[in-house]
């Protein structure tokens, strides 16, 4: 069992009318893909009429040439999504207004069933229904007030990009700036706004800054506003730092790949063991013990080779399921890890299972003489309310067990989870700008 | 007394008219312009002249405005009057002219012919490039060649028409080509098609990458005297973002170069100015006399390396440096015409200044929008912060300010460093405003902190990586191997 991200969200403006942006889309989305992939969809304006593809599976699965070219004009907006609504039209971007605004979405309004019951919307999801409040308010007011009067009515953690049929495209973030969104740029050509930056450069853009929290941009064929509608008070989500963002990423003006090593430098100084070999769980991991090993001088070896792609968030439905998932994925390489004293680390534990049958795998069918568990992140307690799906607090082992406990369980000689003060240096930010509510059970809003 | 005829009527020409109305010979200022820019009717006024009204480009009317007015000398601010000979003409006239010939101008009207005279005599700072006379070849060397490119009118078409693709991602090369494609066309039917002065049409050039700068200089043809660097900022909107423009604003000094640009980099850029000067007289027979500008990036190929080229000031880049100016302009303008600029020092005051342009919503790619807006200015405040506004696009209509479709005004100041400067500046924008409901815009980003250090750090990378280039003698050197084809060096 793995946490998901709630989505990756992309949007694209270009300043010349003569730009197809779709495959921009398209591949700023594969590039997303670390942040869902049960359902994709891309919509482009030109000029005309919005239109919108979308549907199940990973992005380079589902669209084909074919539906791209279907796929003409100069605005863009994407969306990857680890969750699979059970109707067609709740699948991202969702359309509001005969088609006239389409939205894209990253987060989750906590607020939702009020706002709902105090409206004429109807039942809904919350992208649906924010979507049909901001293209509601769009009927009265200028984008920029239309936005920050939806942003006013929402509670909650959000990203969002919405493209209209006036050719404009609307960003915002709220105002604790949970959500990760930036801004980049090509050249004199078009301007990109994306979750991640890694979605930037795999399209040749430049990163120019993060959208603030409480900031909204209004893109229009004759400018781009700016408003700083809400005061910012940042709860930058810890966990993008620890797992969710790729480590090519700047997210918050902040390197993603820079708070890893610090990780691992941080589980190296606080549980430093006598040991041959460091390994790492990959992808997310390999950076941690990439710094574990130059801070103690311990070795580092490639203890696994994956099999099939880097599914990360993948349902499976029984135990055996899961465990074939995990045995299917990672093949350990003999040689590194046999007879020698193991470091293993891994980026997060939720129920154990993962990591038991990995100790497992390396101590009794390997012959690794020892294995230390070190966690890149603190101990995860809590469930998340904004749009992370984190299991229930009776199925995360870290609420439950001390560290003893759980080394016993997961077979283990030593386990340690990172300290929190060892994840808020790491990353870089004062304890009171981050969310850390997974590692404590303390969310902002009081979620 | 002197009097002196100035053509152009842009934020630049109101530059040029206060920096000569500062002249101790007490000159009566006359301008040619096509409308009524207010900085410049006041100055005109002020000193004693007055404004006419006419086409600027026309060199009969400009030849016979300043032979009416028996003045001393003209001083030609913009391009397109030097490309129609206006030069010229009022030469034959018997009237000395500040301002490129039709002959010299040539260095920025032809792309091409700026190019060739680079390679020609080997100068500094140049980069491959090819033109064509007809879209088809143009088409198909684009279908053959997926790069880096800057595809350009191949004459200077009023700033417009420039597209530079960074094509380094094979899986959107199809997508790039297509936009290549269609904007090489857009180059040959729209903005190519209102000139016949010049047969080729398209240019192909290599995209190079670094931060820009411009070098103004004076030069009398033999003597090139480079003023402070100054660099422009030409997407519309903050953060480097947006379509290209004309320039949304600048920054200077303080003192002679930028604080990303080093005085090794300076003299350089300098010299490669100074030998395309040399090598137009030499290859036309004529000197240059007037004003050259390179627009200049620094690259990992060169170092100071040649954009494009400007038979004049830049705007807003001559905003920057003429208020600075404590060298008399009509003592340079003799000395320039009388070919003796070498007698000339130049002197600047120590200031850190940043220019803030101020344009109607619509510009650059749709003024038709952006015209005919109500405007107004409230001098007096920006005076009070101790800035200064200089017109560029607004004219007259039924006795009230209106908006051209360009950038409507430029606000200047000046302090000990760029962001104080940027400060003064950002201060005065909300005293121009329009009467109706249309919007204007600005970069409130020019000259911060921010936008240096970006500079900054680029300009540090790149001169770390040209340095490299120049210990192992790879400057200005590119070697390419093309399977089937083999080593290609392109350096002659």
């Amino acid at each position: 069992m793995k946490i998901k991200e709630r989505c990756g969200v992309f949007g694209i403006y270009a300043f010349d009318q003569k730009w197809n942006v779709s495959r921009f889309v398209y591949y700023a989305l594969i590039a997303s893909q670390n942040r869902g992939q049960e359902t994709c969809g891309i919509a482009t304006f030109n000029g005309n009429e919005i239109r919108c593809t979308k549907g199940k599976g990973m992005v380079e699965e589902f669209f084909s040439s074919e539906k791209l070219e279907k796929l003409p004009g100069w605005i863009g907006l994407g969306n990857v999504s680890p969750t699979n609504p059970e109707s067609h039209q709740n699948i991202q971007p969702v359309s509001a207004n005969n088609s006239n605004l389409v939205f894209s979405y990253n987060g989750k309004i906590l607020n939702y069933r009020e706002i709902v019951n105090n409206s004429k919307l109807g039942e809904n999801e919350d992208a649906n229904i924010a979507a049909k409040l901001l293209s509601e308010e769009l009927e009265k007011s200028d984008p920029l007030e239309a936005t920050e009067s939806v942003m006013e009515r929402f509670r909650g953690a959000y990203s969002f990009v919405a493209v209209t049929k006036n050719a404009e495209m609307i960003v915002a973030r709220d105002p604790m700036g949970i959500k990760p969104l930036c801004i980049g740029s090509f050249g004199f050509d078009h301007g990109a706004v994306a979750s991640e930056s890694a979605s930037l450069d795999v399209i040749g853009a430049d990163y120019k800054a993060p959208i603030k929290p409480g900031e909204i941009y209004v893109f229009t064929p004759y400018s781009i506003e700016r408003k700083q509608a809400f005061k910012p008070q940042p709860k930058y989500c810890a966990f993008e730092y620890v797992y969710f963002s790729r480590p090519d990423s700047i997210i918050n003006d902040k390197s993603v790949y820079e708070a890893r090593m610090k990780i691992g430098e941080y589980l190296a100084k606080e549980f430093p063991v006598d040991a041959d070999a460091v390994v790492g769980v990959p992808e997310t991991a390999i950076p941690f013990a990439m710094a574990y090993s130059n801070y103690t001088g311990i070795p580092i070896e490639m203890g696994f080779v994956r099999t099939g792609r880097a599914v990360r968030t993948a349902i499976k439905p029984t135990q055996f399921e899961r465990l074939v998932g995990v045995q299917l994925k990672l093949n350990p390489i003999r040689r590194a890890i046999r007879g020698k004293k193991v470091v293993l680390i891994d980026d997060s534990v939720v129920r154990g299972t993962t990591t038991r049958n990995i100790v497992n795998l390396m101590r009794n069918r390997i012959g690794a003489k020892e294995v230390h568990v070190r966690i890149g992140s603190p101990r995860l307690v809590s469930p998340c309310p904004f749009g992370v799906e984190v299991p229930e607090k009776d199925e995360l082992i870290a609420a439950n067990l001390t560290p003893d406990e759980v080394s016993r369980v997961v077979g283990a000689d030593t386990f340690a989870w990172l300290s929190l003060e060892g994840v808020v240096d790491a990353i870089g930010f004062p304890k009171e700008k981050l969310c850390l509510g997974c590692f404590t059970g303390e969310y902002p809003l009081g979620g | 007394m002197v009097k002196i005829l100035l053509v152009g009527n842009g934020a630049r020409e109101h530059a040029i008219a206060d920096a000569l109305a500062r002249s101790t010979h007490s000159p009566k200022i006359y301008a040619a312009a096509s409308d009524k820019n207010p900085g410049i009717t006041r100055i005109c006024e002020e000193t004693g002249g007055e404004i006419i009204l006419g086409k600027p480009t026309d060199p009969k009317f400009i030849a016979e405005t300043a032979q009416k007015l028996s003045v001393d000398f003209a001083f030609i601010g913009p391009e397109e009057p030097q490309f129609h000979g206006v030069a010229d003409e009022v030469e034959k006239a018997g009237i000395p002219c500040v301002g490129a010939k039709r002959g010299p101008s040539e260095i920025e009207m032809s792309k091409a012919f700026m190019r060739r005279l680079m390679w020609k005599y080997d100068i500094p700072g140049r980069l491959r490039f090819m033109a064509f006379k007809n879209v088809e070849d143009a088409i198909a060397y684009i279908n053959e060649y997926a790069e880096s490119v800057a595809l350009k009118p191949a004459r200077q078409a009023g700033g417009k028409g420039v597209k530079v693709i960074a094509d380094l991602q094979a899986y959107l090369q199809q997508d790039k080509a297509e936009v290549k494609r269609k904007h090489a066309q857009d180059i040959y039917e729209k903005h190519m098609k209102p000139y016949t002065d010049i047969e080729d049409r398209i240019l192909i050039e290599q995209k190079v990458e670094g931060p820009e700068y411009t070098i103004q200089c004076f030069t009398d043809g033999k003597t090139v005297k480079p003023l402070p660097l100054v660099q422009d900022n030409k997407n519309a909107y903050a953060m480097d973002i947006g379509p290209e423009t004309g320039g949304m604003g600048s920054i200077g000094g303080p003192g002679l170069t930028l604080p990303f640009i080093s005085e090794e980099e300076y003299k350089q850029s300098a010299m490669i100015v100074e030998k395309v000067v040399r090598s137009i007289e030499n290859e036309l027979g004529e000197p240059y006399r007037g004003v050259i500008a390179g627009q200049m990036m620094l690259t990992a190929l060169w170092g100071p390396t040649i954009i494009e080229f400007y038979s004049r000031f830049g705007d807003p880049e001559a905003v920057n440096v003429l208020p600075i100016l404590e060298t008399d302009l009509v003592d340079i303008s003799e000395a320039i015409i009388g070919g003796k600029l070498h007698k000339i020092d130049l002197e600047f005051r120590e200031t850190a200044t940043v220019v803030k342009c101020i344009a109607p919503k619509g510009y650059p790619d749709r003024r038709d929008l952006a015209k005919g807006h109500p405007i107004t200015v409230n001098e007096e405040a920006i005076r009070k912060r101790g800035a200064r506004i200089f017109y560029g696009s607004v004219g007259l209509k039924n006795g009230e300010m209106v908006t051209g479709g360009s950038r409507a005004v430029e606000i200047y100041a000046e302090a000990a460093s760029i962001p104080e400067a940027a400060e003064i500046a950002e201060s005065c924008i909300d005293s121009v405003r329009l009467k109706d409901d249309w919007g204007l815009f600005h970069r409130p980003d020019i000259g911060s902190e921010t936008l240096l250090e970006k500079r900054i750090e680029l300009a540090q990378l790149i001169r770390e990586i040209y340095n490299y280039r120049k210990e192992k003698n790879l400057i200005g050197r590119q070697v390419d191997w093309i399977p089937g084809r083999g080593r290609i060096e392109y350096q002659a």
